[in-house]
């Protein structure tokens, strides 16, 4: 019995080891290569069905536009218009978006910043400003839209801007142009008395998705370029770069250029809350504005190598880095011994009313990358390691800002203004990724003629060097840009129904036209594959109005499914709208052409698409 | 003489079954799942004894291409009152339970077949309503056809499924439970 057991249980185990000898798997090291052996095409290929690691937000600079890419496969996903007219989307022609408009066709969309949550991206909200208009828009993330525009008063061309305090208490918006406060009338022989340069703390009502602005400050007339929040230590505080403290009012290239120091303002946001709530200030045009010179404390100076562009705190918030941008020299400044010398009062007299600190005593070290030229922008890995675009000797550096080491460097192609590295602005950079967003790209493409497009590389930054992985072509211009974790974005697919909307139908039977004198307000539906404007009609996909009607015409796509987008476009009339799966959205105008007038979906939807018309009829006046 | 009562084993056994019908009221009983190149997530039909789920809008939308009529909870009177039935069944499962009585063991066995018939036949005629009375008005003109109760089928560019699922399920293991009485009870 026992001896039975025994070979069959032998029996068994050759049994398996045969199998395992000869079906067995053993060439799975060879088959899955490891990062290192990775090509660079491997390293830039997502096949599809896969989805990219990162979102890349690019602004669009002058095309008033934001850029969506997948990092690291560089495709372009989307544009989403923001500060400009997009016939793509009908943005500038359905109610909301050109009433966001307010009349202004382009816009020139600088520096993207995301909300935050404790430093971090929280994927909720996109911020971003127009330079050209002074307008700043928060994009919601769950649908990629713009939510609201708002104009900032006494400000003239947002460019310091935005940056996101760590908890999205507050956008700031500093300005590249000083204006008499109002935009009034003044001579510019009375500069620096008259012009101010004005910064706004923005709010984000979340529940509205209404932009407020709380505050103002009166800066000096200087202009301001760019800023940064601080983080954790220093998550009150926040930068900016100045250049022109000269005050010159004509020929800047060589006026602004004459000292050879500029400052960087350095604010504590919550004393100038704090100040507000106290009431040190004066009302200005219905802002609440606080003037340095007269209501006192919370701004600092702090003198930096001439016309800086960047400023940027380290992921620790220890440190802000700072670069005259004709200069060679990297600063890295300390928060902790500009709190100490604010707290001592070491103070090198006053520029404007606001009290200067001294360079010495607030510099922690001087970087000099031998021969590298124009630094402009920095951006941290997950180790703190900060990578410098170079504008000049066209090449990012990666240094150790605890040591003022340098550690690589990489040309890239050509002139990078500034870079954007995974969360690489925030408490916890990821590394991995940096994308250079270069100026020119001169031989990089086939020439499409005199003007080239701009170029952005993918530089891989997982290792102890930098390696440019990817180039790809950009349509003028990006900025600054973001790059978020994929997964920390959820959007929705299809609007969710509102039954409390006035203006949606979501039964096709309830499609009806009412007249109201000389309005014509449709309650439509848009389906695959036709229109219905008044269920009852003998044609319902037909609106007849009068000449001279006001028109307003609601649709809802009552297409609850992915992807189905309808457009809604009237021939000849110069409109057009784009209604979003489940979406109700309105187009208003006067009825002021008699004639016939075809409409159709713009948005191919269905095989039907092409019999998705209807006419648009307006009668002639007696 | 009264005849013998069924054991205590069998009487716990029938209660299961009055459970399990009420069980089968919260899960899904029959469904249908819409394969196509352009939503290879599928779309689904999924019954409840006393609602619709799933993607019913979107496929009303999409039928309306080839005229079928659309459907809506409303469009099923049957849903307003097989939860009653089905309540009820449970009620005289309970009590032949109570009873312990092989001939009302039957009668309620007789019940649940017929019950069951009827419920696969109303399905039938649904599918063979809404499959063969189609618009002729309708932009994309394909034979009448009805989809079966379970299986595949091919529809224009969707690939269906229709299955029996949970609730139903669980209403064959209720009947399971009917039957055990009568091997436990068999004559020795
Ligand atoms: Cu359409």
């Amino acid at each position: 019995m026992k001896k039975k057991v025994i070979s069959a249980l032998s029996g068994l185990a050759v049994g398996i080891l045969a199998s395992t000898v000869f079906f067995g798997n053993f060439s799975s090291q060879e088959t899955i290569p490891t990062a290192a052996a990775k090509t660079d095409a491997e390293k830039v290929y997502v096949p599809f069905g896969k989805k990219d690691e990162y979102y890349l937000f690019a602004s669009g600079g002058h095309s008033g536009q934001m850029f969506i890419y997948g990092v690291p496969s560089m495709r372009r996903i989307r544009t989403v218009p923001v500060f400009s007219l997009d016939s793509a989307t009908g943005y500038g022609w359905d109610k909301h978006s050109k009433e966001m408009l307010g009349g202004y066709t382009w816009g020139d969309l600088h520096h993207p910043a995301f909300s935050e949550t404790n430093g971090e991206y929280d994927g909720k909200y996109m911020f971003a400003t127009d330079v050209g208009n002074s307008r700043a828009a928060v994009m919601d993330l769950k649908t990629f839209t713009v939510k609201d525009i708002i104009q900032v008063p006494n400000t003239s061309g947002p460019h310091c801007a935005a940056f996101v305090t760590e908890n999205t208490e507050y956008l700031f918006l500093p300005t590249r142009f000083s204006v008499p406060i109002g935009h009034k009338y003044a001579s510019l022989d009375n500069y620096s008395k008259e012009y101010r340069g004005v910064m706004s703390a923005v709010t984000l009502d979340e529940k509205t998705q209404k932009l407020h602005i709380a505050y103002q400050v009166a800066l000096p007339p200087w202009s301001y370029d760019l800023s940064d929040a601080g983080k954790k230590i220093s998550k009150d505080w926040a930068v900016l770069t100045t250049y022109n403290t000269e005050e010159a009012t004509t020929n800047l290239e060589i006026n602004a250029s004459k000292e050879d120091r500029d400052f960087i303002v350095l604010f504590n946001w919550k004393e100038l809350e704090k100040m507000v709530k106290e009431g040190k200030y004066d009302n200005v045009g219905g802002q609440k504005m606080i003037f340095p010179e007269k209501h006192k404390g919370g701004i600092y100076l702090v003198p930096v190598a001439k016309s800086p562009h960047g400023v940027d705190v380290t992921p620790d918030g220890k440190y802000f880095i700072a670069s005259g941008k004709l200069a060679p020299l990297l600063t890295v400044f300390s928060f902790e011994k500009a709190f100490k010398a604010i707290k001592n009062k070491e103070f090198a007299g006053e520029r404007n009313g606001i009290p200067i600190l001294k360079y010495e005593s607030v510099m922690e070290r001087e970087v000099n990358p031998e021969n590298a030229l124009g630094p402009l922008h920095t951006q941290f890995d997950e180790k703190g390691m900060a990578y410098t675009t170079m504008f000049i000797s066209s090449e990012i550096v990666k240094w150790n800002p605890n040591t003022g080491e340098v550690l690589d460097r990489v040309p890239v192609q050509y002139s990078p203004g500034h870079a954007v590295a995974a969360e690489g602005d925030t408490v916890s950079p990821d590394g991995k990724y940096l994308v250079s967003l270069n100026k020119l790209s001169k031989d990089s493409y086939l020439s499409v003629g005199p003007s080239h497009p701009e170029s952005m590389q993918l530089i891989d930054i997982s290792g102890e060097k930098m390696k440019v992985i990817q180039s790809v072509p950009v349509d003028p211009e990006p900025h600054y840009g973001q790059m978020i974790k994929a997964d920390k974005i959820k959007t929705i697919e299809v609007y969710p129904k509102d039954e409390k909307n006035p203006d949606a139908v979501y039964n096709q039977k309830d499609a009806r036209i009412v007249r109201k004198g000389n309005e014509v307000h449709v309650y439509g539906i848009a389906m695959r594959s036709k229109f219905i404007f008044d269920a009852k009609a003998k044609r319902p996909d037909v609106i007849e109005v009068n000449e001279g009607d006001k028109v307003v015409i609601h649709i809802t796509n009552i297409d609850f499914d992915e992807d189905i987008t309808h457009g809604f476009a009237i021939n000849q009339y110069n409109l057009n709208m784009e209604i979003q799966p489940g979406q109700t959205n309105t187009m208003e105008f006067v009825a002021d052409k008699p004639g016939t007038y075809p409409l159709y979906c713009t948005n191919f939807c269905s095989a039907l698409h092409q019999e998705m018309t209807g006419y648009l009829l307006v009668k002639p006046k007696q | 003489m009264p005849a013998k009562k069924m054991s205590v084993s069998s009487a716990i056994s029938i209660s299961i079954a009055g459970v399990l019908l009420i069980i089968s009221l919260f899960f899904p009983w029959w469904g249908m799942n819409f394969i196509a190149p352009q939503y290879p997530e599928g779309l689904d039909i999924v019954v409840y004894p006393n609602k619709l789920k799933g993607d019913i809008e979107i496929i009303n939308g999409l039928n309306h291409y080839i005229g079928m009529k659309p459907f809506s909870e409303e469009s099923f009177p049957e849903l307003a009152y097989l939860p009653y039935l089905i309540v009820s069944m449970a009620l005289f499962t309970v009590v032949v339970a109570f009873l312990r009585k092989k001939s009302w063991l039957y009668a309620l066995i007789v019940v649940f077949l017929i019950g069951g018939a009827l419920g696969i036949y109303d399905i039938h005629r649904w599918l063979v309503d809404f499959g063969t009375n189609l618009n002729d008005n309708a932009p994309i003109r394909i034979d009448p056809f009805v989809p079966p109760i379970f299986g595949e089928n091919r529809i224009a560019n969707f690939t269906t499924f229709s299955y029996f699922t949970t609730g139903s399920y669980i209403v064959g293991a209720a009947f399971l439970c009917l039957l055990f009485p009568l091997w436990k009870e068999r004559r020795k």
